[in-house]
């Protein structure tokens, strides 16, 4: 079977295929029982398809999509300011920290090792905690449905 | 893509007015075009990742990227293009992201992302097997089968739409929806042996 012609099986189906082309390719079927064959094929499938439709979402949730996204919008630029800031406050609390706390040789190393460690475990705990977060935030589609 | 994809003028124009709004740092027009297209944002992306969630996340994605990328907008190229990329290449991204939750053993799968829209029940018990074969089909088909099926199937976009929006001839729609079908009919055949 010619391949312009197999192709052209699509849009027999859909009713795409100028006058031209149906009546070319309707000679072809007359012909052509392996043709015919496909063309049930996708009759069938069209069939099943039809049947289906995209699943909508609630009406609550298309009501407030708008006030969902605005806010991304806004919390887009908050966090870019935010994590400037932390920045700068970070690299400055760094600095004071070593320059006040652990160069100075009045404070004994017993001290800072235990500040050190519990500074770590702090980062560790607030890191994992903000995650979890993050990803049951995101998986929440109902978030801003008032319960 | 307001109720129907549209590619009339009129549309397209509004569509491109908007986006210059928003460029110019107009928030209201986002709202504008977001409640132009937000319905079909969603079932666009439904119909590539199959998952209403990840589908709602990837509208609302699609439509900050607008917010964001306003600037590189071409004014002379229709709208619908371009966003409609974005939303593919979004879709992507999430598609790859579940292959790693699958190796996780995250359960992604959602199949009341389509619904029957038989009335009759005994009707539709008898084709619940066929249409389970159906979503596992469309499921395994490639990407961009997925999505030729899933605009004129589901969708019901006419060959010119589907061409003026993924930016492909005519002629190209014709045989990618063939070699689609062909696919998709060859796995639900292959689920029915099973």
């Amino acid at each position: 079977m010619e391949k312009r012609i197999k192709e052209m099986l699509a849009g027999y189906v859909d009713g795409e295929l100028s006058e031209d082309e149906r009546m070319a390719f309707e000679l072809e079927l007359q012909r052509d029982p392996e043709l015919r064959s496909e063309l049930e094929e996708f009759k069938r499938l069209k069939e099943v398809t039809g049947m289906m439709h995209y699943a909508d979402l609630p009406d609550e949730v298309w009501e407030s999509y708008w006030q969902s996204l605005y806010r991304k919008t806004e919390r887009g630029i908050g966090w870019i300011l935010l994590s400037v800031g932390a920045i700068f406050l970070l690299c400055f609390g760094l600095w004071q920290a070593l320059t006040q706390f652990y160069l100075d040789p009045d404070v004994s190393l017993f001290v800072k090792m235990g500040v050190s460690a519990a500074g770590a475990g702090l980062i560790v705990l607030l890191v994992s905690l903000i995650r979890e977060r993050l990803f049951a935030y995101h998986r929440d589609r109902y978030k801003e449905v008032k319960k | 893509m307001t109720n129907e994809t549209s590619f009339t003028g009129m549309e397209m124009d509004m569509d491109r007015a908007l986006v210059m709004q928003i460029k110019a740092g107009n928030k209201k027009a986002l709202g504008q075009l977001v409640e132009r297209h937000k319905k079909q944002a969603f079932q666009i992306a439904l119909g590539l990742v199959g998952n209403k969630d990840d589908a709602y996340d990837i509208s609302q994605e699609a439509f900050l990227r607008v917010y964001r990328s306003a600037k590189t907008f071409d004014e002379k190229q229709p709208f619908l293009p371009w966003f409609y990329t974005i939303i593919a290449n979004l879709c992507r991204s999430a598609l790859r992201r579940r292959t790693t939750s699958k190796k996780r053993n995250v359960n992604v799968d959602d199949v009341s992302y389509m619904l029957v829209s038989d009335d009759d029940p005994e009707g539709a018990l008898i084709k619940r097997e066929t249409i389970a074969r159906l979503r596992q089909g469309l499921r395994e088909l490639p990407f961009a089968d997925r999505e030729i099926i899933s605009l004129q199937h589901f969708r019901e976009m006419s060959y010119d739409e589907i061409a003026a929006l993924l930016g492909i001839p005519r002629g190209t729609v014709m045989s990618r929806l063939y070699y689609a079908r062909k696919k998709l009919a060859a796995i639900m055949l292959e689920k029915e042996g099973q």
